[in-house]
């Protein structure tokens, strides 16, 4: 194998793939990359077993072949060479060398042999998403996902693909998390086809992958059975070297999710308007002086006036007032801050509604459009 | 400003109730306590002590001394519920109330104008009326003074220390009233001549350490009836526990899982009586062997339930090859301050 590639072009393909190692040291093999140089192109391939990706750079292909390296190392060393032009020669007996200007690299590398391919499947179902409408809906439920080992099925995100319920409908996509505490759910209406209903649910390491590489291009097409799910994600064949569609394949999380519908209260009781913006950054202020023995900020409503409170008996206490419209009964709840900033964050409208009920029942926040977040309160007693 | 601290101790409570209800037994040596051979008595009237009987004996000890010593049962709900009167009447009179036990409680009536005597003869004089039973009292400047003041006249007695006679009081007193020292410190003691405080008073703060580590410290202000130590109203509970000791020690595992099947009820039920509203720390499960030793296994993250109690007893009956005396079951309650908010979650069904 040997092959000429500008030094970005091969360092951005790197960047894509080298979070996708396996840990396992009995594994040596799941830390490196495998390069294959065919045609007109380099790809690179990483996997961890549950999770693997593939993407492809244009280069210079003198001789045809392919062999694994070290990606973290590989990386790093690629990023720093002087010169853009890199020469990349591979020896029988799998040394690889790399010259850039001045400099030379000799790095051990295993035969491609040892590598375990990328799966295959029969994909039962396949859709097509625009890239930045996926971005914007995972980052509005992501947040909401359980770290918890033990509640593994809700280490993910839960897709759910429906059909129009009657013939004037629409299908869509609804996607879920939720860490038992708070559930963050968005809709998004798009074409599904008669008996391609479908679910899914999408492991916390993926979600984090998918994320960071789908905005690179307009569409990315899925693709998934009971077991597995593949993405690939269209990149813009320009400057940054990239040729054709980057590859996702990973396992999905075997289980049921839990009946998530029952926990959206079905009435609204109180609701106000808040300014995004203003909320937030008063939430933030009023939880400086919470603690993690104390984390929870009180809300009180009012006649046209919001007040947040905070307080740790260590440290203080902070009070923020905020006018709003409302003209309901007087009502106070608290909850962690963090829950409550979280989706804050991660919409981009000005204005939005939290709906409450009392000290006991959950807040709600929604948006015109599709979005809501479910939030258990913090109770004192 | 001088403080007025009053201890209130009932006299031989568990047995002095038995008496009144069995007046028949008033002028017997009367023992309250598990009837088994094997169990030790948990209290006695002055009758028994008079054969040299005290609580904490075991039975069969206590009847070699005196053949005719009639042990009754324990009835601690009876003993609850005159508790519950006592405190009732010690609570009109001030808010700072510290109950040690059952039977026994400070109060800090130093802001009352009152003569500080004629209040604690009003309350005994009440307590009298209300329950039948009499109680002893010390009036002192702090909770150490007090203490001994209740016991220096009981039975149904009174004694009052002023803060001008504490010097002369103390270098009298022997060592072994003070709170804190035991049959241990005290022969320690013994050992370099040290009878009374005013012996005691003689050496350094830094001796005391030396001796007795960070309690030679408190030793120094102990023994002049120094004592700072403010009234605690509201102890906080740190566990809630059941136990029990067998007439035969049990040899099984199988045998031990019985009883921790019973015992389990027990605490349940003893949960549900005290109301806890708190949040529950851990199970703990404790095994008295045939040697007397004891061993402890806890564990954070079991759920309250019998099978976590019995994972507990395998691992503590596994530590020793000896059969099992005592089994006790309970929790470790969190820490109040945790337990002041509580996260909600969902409850999803599915």
């Amino acid at each position: 194998m040997k092959f000429k590639i500008h030094r970005d072009h091969f360092s951005n393909g790197l960047q894509q793939v080298l979070n996708v190692v396996g840990s396992k040291a009995s594994m040596p093999i799941l830390s490196n990359v495998l390069i294959e140089a065919n045609g007109e192109t380099l790809s690179l391939t990483t996997t961890n077993l549950d999770l693997g990706i593939c993407t492809r750079i244009k280069a210079n292909v003198e001789e045809e072949g392919a062999i694994t390296l070290p990606v973290k190392r590989l990386a790093t060393i690629i990023k720093e060479l002087p010169n853009s032009d890199v020469k990349v020669e591979a020896s029988p007996n799998n040394q690889v060398k790399i010259t850039s200007g001045g400099s030379l690299f000799k790095i051990m590398g295993i035969s491609r042999d040892e590598f375990p391919a990328l799966p295959e499947f029969s994909d039962d179902r396949s859709f097509t998403i625009e890239q930045a409408n996926l971005a914007n809906m995972l980052k509005s439920v992501s947040y909401a996902q359980s770290s918890d080992e033990t509640r593994y099925m809700l280490n993910g995100v839960y897709f759910t693909f429906s059909e129009p319920e009657d013939s004037n409908g629409s299908g869509k996509l609804s996607l879920v998390a939720t860490d038992g505490r708070r559930l963050a759910k968005i809709d998004y209406e798009m074409e599904v086809g008669e008996g391609l209903s479908g679910s899914l649910i999408l492991p916390a390491k993926t979600v984090s992958e998918l994320t960071r590489l789908i905005d690179k291009g307009e569409n990315l097409k899925i693709a998934f059975n009971d077991r597995r799910v593949a993405f690939q994600i269209h990149t813009k064949d320009e400057a940054d070297g990239f040729v054709g569609d980057i590859l996702l394949v990973s396992k999905v999380v075997e289980g049921n999710y839990p009946n998530y519908q029952q926990v959206i209260p079905k009435e609204t009781h109180q609701r106000i308007k808040v300014e995004r913006e203003l909320f937030l950054q008063s939430i933030h202020r009023a939880a400086l002086v919470a603690t993690d023995k104390s984390n929870s900020v009180k809300i009180q409503i009012s006649n046209n006036l919001m007040e947040l409170s905070a307080s740790s008996p260590d440290f203080g206490e902070s009070h923020e007032s905020l006018a709003i419209d409302y003209s309901g009964p007087d009502l106070q709840v608290a909850f962690n801050p963090a829950f409550l900033m979280d989706p804050l964050k991660a919409l981009s409208k000005d204005e939005i509604f939290f709906e409450l009920k009392d000290e006991v029942s959950p807040g709600v926040f929604k948006t015109l459009e599709s979005f809501l977040c479910v939030i258990m309160p913090v109770r004192y007693t | 400003m001088e403080r007025q601290i009053m201890h209130v101790d009932m006299d031989c409570f568990y047995a002095a109730i038995e008496a009144r209800d069995n007046p028949s037994l008033r002028r017997e040596p009367i023992a309250v306590g598990s009837r088994s051979s094997r169990g030790v008595l948990t209290t006695c009237n002055y009758e028994a002590r008079k054969y040299g009987i005290h609580s904490a004996m075991p039975n069969f000890i206590a009847v070699r001394k005196c053949p005719h010593l009639v042990i009754l049962p324990v009835r601690f709900d009876v003993y609850r519920f005159e508790s519950k009167r006592i405190r009732s009447i010690l609570n009109q009179y001030t808010n700072l109330v510290e109950p040690l036990s059952l039977d026994e409680a400070y109060l800090d009536i130093s802001s009352d104008k009152r003569n500080a005597v004629s209040i604690a003869n009003d309350i005994r004089r009440q307590i009298r009326r209300v329950t039948g039973l009499t109680a002893s009292a010390g009036v002192a400047p702090n909770k150490m003074l007090a203490k001994i003041a209740s016991d220096w006249k009981k039975p149904n007695g009174l004694f009052h220390l002023a803060a001008d006679e504490i010097s002369e009081f103390m270098s009298s007193l022997p060592v072994s009233k003070i709170w804190g020292i035991g049959k241990k410190a005290e022969e320690k003691l013994l050992a370099k001549n040290i009878r009374t405080c005013g012996d005691l008073q003689s050496y350094s703060s830094l001796e005391l350490t030396h001796l007795f580590g960070k309690f030679g410290g408190e030793l120094y202000d102990l023994c002049r009836g120094i004592d700072h130590r403010p009234l605690v109203s509201n102890r906080v509970r740190k566990s809630i526990s059941v136990e029990r000791t067998f007439s035969t020690n049990l040899e099984s595992l199988e045998a031990c899982a019985e009883k921790v099947q019973s015992l389990f009820l027990e605490l349940e039920e003893e949960l549900f009586r005290l109301k806890v509203d708190r949040k529950i720390a851990k199970l703990f499960l404790k095994l008295k062997f045939s040697d007397f030793t004891k061993t402890t296994v806890e564990r954070v993250g079991l759920a309250i339930k019998e099978s976590s109690a019995q994972t507990l007893l395998r691992e503590a009956f596994g530590r020793k090859a000896l059969p099992i005396r005592l089994i006790g079951i309970g929790v470790r309650l969190a820490t109040y301050h945790a337990s002041q908010s509580q996260q909600l979650e969902f409850e999803f069904q599915n």
